[in-house]
């Protein structure tokens, strides 16, 4: 057994780890830079950040929330018949299809009643809900 | 197009699963090797095991967490499900690369108390790798 060099070997250890996250961190910077024609669309089902929450979208939101979400999720949203949707921890392209499709004999499917824009309106409220 | 976008989400899946594997794997050939009987020559050869397992599952961190930088366009944290698989991926992947380089310098020359000080480690970034895995198939499956 070799002490110091156990020890030498944690040092090293933990300075690539550090340097790891921070090249990780340089990347994730950087990367947003590439040409758009190597990355993935931003608007796409598989984006997983595409809806902005901003006061006015969620507020549009929370109108549709009221008319149809909150007889079963609860006024304020914290459950009832329904689940709590509060901190939900699934994608917003999870959300949509939810919301779109609905779920067999637990919810019903808002497709026909709420356009795209409608439902990433009601999804903006949703991200709100802390 | 020089390279077509949907290669990432492809690329990251194609390689997550390796370092994944690999560090559950060392974490059970030097687990295993750990408590084996020393006059055994097997306790050698579950701990050369876990030797190369933990340094291929490091190396094998870069190409996964590059491709998935890429594939989300450089999100680090993100929300739902992203925010959870982020939130294992991040420590794992550092532990993950300090216990590769740690291994590959020490060697067989180590402590009694420095390998079980590994071992506590190696179990909870294999615990972490789970967390990742799990929270990955959940983005995957419910997209």
């Amino acid at each position: 057994m070799n002490t110091s060099l156990e020890v030498k070997a944690l040092r090293y250890g933990l300075l690539t780890a550090l340097l790891s996250l921070g090249g990780t961190g340089l990347a994730a910077i950087a990367i947003p830079a590439l040409p758009n024609s190597i990355l993935p669309p931003v608007s796409s089902e598989a984006s997983f950040s595409e809806t902005v929450v901003t006061p006015e979208l969620a507020a549009k939101g929370q109108e549709f929330y009221e008319t149809s979400c909150s007889e079963c999720h609860g006024d304020d949203a914290t459950g009832d018949e329904g689940p709590d949707l509060h901190n939900l921890p699934i994608s917003n392209a999870r959300i949509r299809v939810m919301i779109k499709k609905g779920l067999k004999g637990e919810m019903p499917t808002f497709a026909k009643k709420y356009n795209d824009q409608q439902i990433a309106a009601l999804v903006s409220y949703l991200r709100t809900l802390r | 197009m020089l390279i077509d976008p949907s290669i990432w989400p492809k690329m990251h899946g194609a390689s997550v699963h390796f370092p994944v594997a690999l560090a559950m794997a060392a974490a059970l050939f030097d687990g295993v090797g750990f408590v084996w009987p020393k006059s055994s020559p097997r306790k050698a050869q579950l701990h050369s095991a876990g030797y190369f397992t933990i340094i291929l599952g490091a190396l094998g961190t870069f190409p996964a967490v590059l491709s998935g930088l890429l594939m989300t366009r450089g999100e680090v944290m993100g929300h739902g499900a992203l925010l959870f698989h982020h939130l294992f991926v991040w420590p794992a992947f550092a532990c993950l690369v300090g216990l590769g380089v740690w291994r590959a310098l020490a060697g067989d020359k180590v402590s009694f108390r420095g390998f079980a000080v590994y071992l506590v480690v190696l179990f909870l970034t294999a615990g972490l790798m789970g967390g990742a895995g799990y929270w990955g198939g959940e983005l995957l499956l419910n997209s």
